[in-house]
């Protein structure tokens, strides 16, 4: 059904959007790379086509005129996070060709920022692109040359969303959100599904370091203490039966 | 879609200079010969490099821009307080200290920018993203603004959960180090950008807010004179509104029948009974309208005293037209109005006669302001009053007609 296609559709942007704002922060600091630059690129041609697809479909959805009013309601609140959605990326697009172009990666005195980031984005930008390993395969100039392509690509981005101001008449101010405050905490798995399951989204991070520190701490004591034990104990019964 | 400053301004804004000068500093204190002297944060378990102590930064200050220790403590304090660097032991207090407290730098996608301030949506997301991380334990402060962009921009509420969840699995996808580097970054920036208000200072403020409001309950009950003038007004004019009550016999912009121009005209042989109406309302609304003007002046005329009349159309005429005729047109004035025994003569008051005459010597727009106002004042108390109670504007007003409504076509 046409609703369900949209809410993958949707889905599938948003988690690239997700994936390209967190390659967009690594710039310019020392997880920078060819890589980063490569990853950055092929994020955004993705997040492009999803982008189209949407539109096409939501805009072919909206301009039907015999559906209902909760329908409509539907695709409308669709809309609206269609068009947040492609706000981020906007904004994220023109940050990164700013950043991009205050630090070059082929210069000789490179000064990325120090920020204690040392790791790659791979994993991020393969969660992104949905595929397993990333290949990378550009030239090592990338840097200079994609952020002309960057440029075109911002002005096509700005192009289709004032076509879609233009041509799609929605009041996002009407529209009402279905999660309430505080609904993140119950987790669902996607837009459409609203099953309740208490599927833990993220793995408990200590509050502060120093609190989880001491945690640690006290597991380590406890593993130490029970392993003296059993070597004590060990040591008891081969004196006893020697 | 939300009405988007940044797309249109982004491009144009500038950053603000001084910012960008900090930038290039920070940049500098990037090179590694002649940069800050990084060390190893350890953790128990996991060694973060790229943090510096806040001696180490204040020693550079000094050695590279040749300076004073205060002044450099000063400029040091400044990268903290705009977010360029940031505190790693006590994250909530931003200030820097000359000691081997650790700081590091921050990422350029966070630093401060006038082109690109950050946004109810971002802070939306970072707020959900806590609240996911803490299991709904946030701050007081925290937890009132999040309320509070709930009900702001409630419309993208959805895309703020959504966004959150996927932006946590994203992060989860880079070792622990990193991540733990996001998270402080992350909470750097919006420490920068939404400060926390202090405990004392939130009481305060909600204390000062409690009493606004109880003062306003207040005021309301209370008999507030300027509060009924108002209604009676509202109260007054709502029949004669057209978006509050309509108009017969039909609005123009609606049917595209100009019938409700062409009754309400001035050479209407029979004026409609709102018209006619209004003009008991204050004598204003009738010489503001010309054909009340003209009943007024038939009236006047009856009464022996339409030179008062015309002498004020003729103030309005000298006040309202050519600058280049003003001259000639108070020296007619004169001559009709104000002169012993002219043919019209007005009754003024003496002291406001000297006054008008002494004027006329060096005549300007405004030398018949107080003549005129006299006369106006004497109409209104004296004239006006009658010819509400006179048969003629009796007459007039049960001649007057109800239009029919025309139907909508």
């Amino acid at each position: 059904m046409g609703k369900d296609e949209c809410k993958t559709m949707l889905d599938a942007l948003n988690k690239v959007t997700a994936c390209y704002r967190h390659l967009v922060i690594a710039l310019g600091s020392t997880s920078d790379s060819q890589n980063l630059r490569e990853e950055l690129k092929k994020t955004r041609k993705k997040a492009q086509e999803l982008a189209v697809a949407n539109r096409t479909k939501l805009t072919a959805l909206l301009k039907d005129k015999s559906i209902s009013k909760d329908d409509r309601a539907e695709y409308e609140r669709l809309w609206v996070l269609f068009t947040s959605s492609m706000e981020l990326l906007d904004v994220d697009m023109k940050r990164s060709l700013e950043i991009g172009q205050d630090f070059p990666l082929k210069v000789p005195t490179r000064h990325l920022i120090q920020t204690g980031m040392t790791g790659s984005t791979t994993t991020v930008a393969a969660r992104a692109m949905s595929v397993q390993n990333m290949k990378y395969e550009a030239d090592a100039n990338i840097d200079t040359v994609d952020l002309k392509e960057l440029e075109t690509e911002i002005a096509q981005v700005d192009q289709m969303m004032e076509e879609m101001e233009m041509k799609v008449q929605v009041a996002p101010w009407a529209v009402e959100a279905k999660q309430e405050a505080g609904a993140e905490l119950k987790s669902t798995v996607s837009v459409g599904n609203s099953s309740v399951g208490v599927i833990s989204i993220c793995e408990e991070e200590p509050k502060e370091t120093v609190e989880g520190e001491t945690g640690l701490m006290k597991v380590f004591a406890g593993i130490i203490f029970t392993v003296v034990l059993l070597i004590a104990g060990i040591l008891g019964y081969l004196v006893i039966n020697l | 879609m939300t009405i988007n400053t940044l797309s249109q301004d982004g491009v144009q804004r500038q950053q603000m200079s001084c910012l960008t000068k900090m930038e290039r500093m920070v940049i500098s204190m990037q090179d590694p010969d002649m940069g800050i002297k990084l060390r190893n944060q350890r953790l128990l378990i996991t060694v973060i490099p790229h943090a510096m102590t806040g001696a180490d930064i204040v020693e550079w200050l000094i050695k590279k821009c040749s300076i004073s220790d205060e002044e450099a403590l000063h400029i040091g304090q400044i990268f903290v307080k705009y977010g360029y660097i940031y505190p790693l032991k006590e994250p909530r207090n931003l200030i820097l200290k000359v000691d081997d407290s650790p700081y590091r730098f921050q990422m350029p996608y966070y630093w401060m920018s006038t082109r690109w301030p950050a946004s109810e949506l971002d802070y939306a997301i970072y707020l959900a993203k806590k609240n996911i991380r803490k299991q709904g334990e946030l701050i007081e402060y925290e937890k009132e603004c999040y309320n509070a962009l709930h009900k702001r921009i409630n419309h993208t509420w959805d895309f703020v959960v959504m966004q959150a969840r996927e932006q946590l699995r994203a992060s989860k996808q880079r070792r622990k180090a990193d991540r733990i580097v996001l998270k402080c970054q992350e909470q750097a920036y919006w420490l920068v950008n939404r400060p926390p208000v202090s405990a004392e200072l939130y009481k305060l403020i909600t204390l000062t807010k409690n009493t606004l409001a109880m003062l306003i309950q207040c005021s309301l009950n209370a008999k507030c004179a300027i509060k009924y003038i108002y209604v009676k007004y509202c109260e007054q004019y709502q029949p004669h509104d057209p978006i509050m009550q309509g108009c017969l016999p039909s609005i123009p912009w609606i049917t595209d029948d100009i019938m409700f121009w062409n009754m309400n005209c001035e050479t209407v042989a029979v004026p409609t009974k709102l018209r006619v109406e209004r003009w008991s309302f204050s004598f204003m609304e009738l010489l503001n309208d010309p054909m009340g003007r003209k009943e007024f002046l038939t009236y006047l005329k009856k009464e022996f005293s339409a030179e008062n009349l015309c002498f004020w159309q003729a103030c309005e005429d000298v006040r309202h037209g050519e600058t280049s005729k003003i001259p000639e047109k108070v020296d007619e004035v004169y001559k009709q109005f104000l002169t012993p025994g002219a043919s019209r003569w007005v009754n003024i008051d003496s002291k406001t006669m000297e006054k008008t005459l002494e004027g006329l010597k060096r005549p300007h727009r405004f030398v018949l302001d107080d003549a005129q106002m006299h006369i106006y004042f004497l109409m209104k108390k004296d004239s006006y009053p009658r010819y509400l109670k006179s048969d003629l504007y009796k007459n007039l007003f049960a001649r007057a007609i109800v239009p029919q409504e025309t139907k909508k076509r």
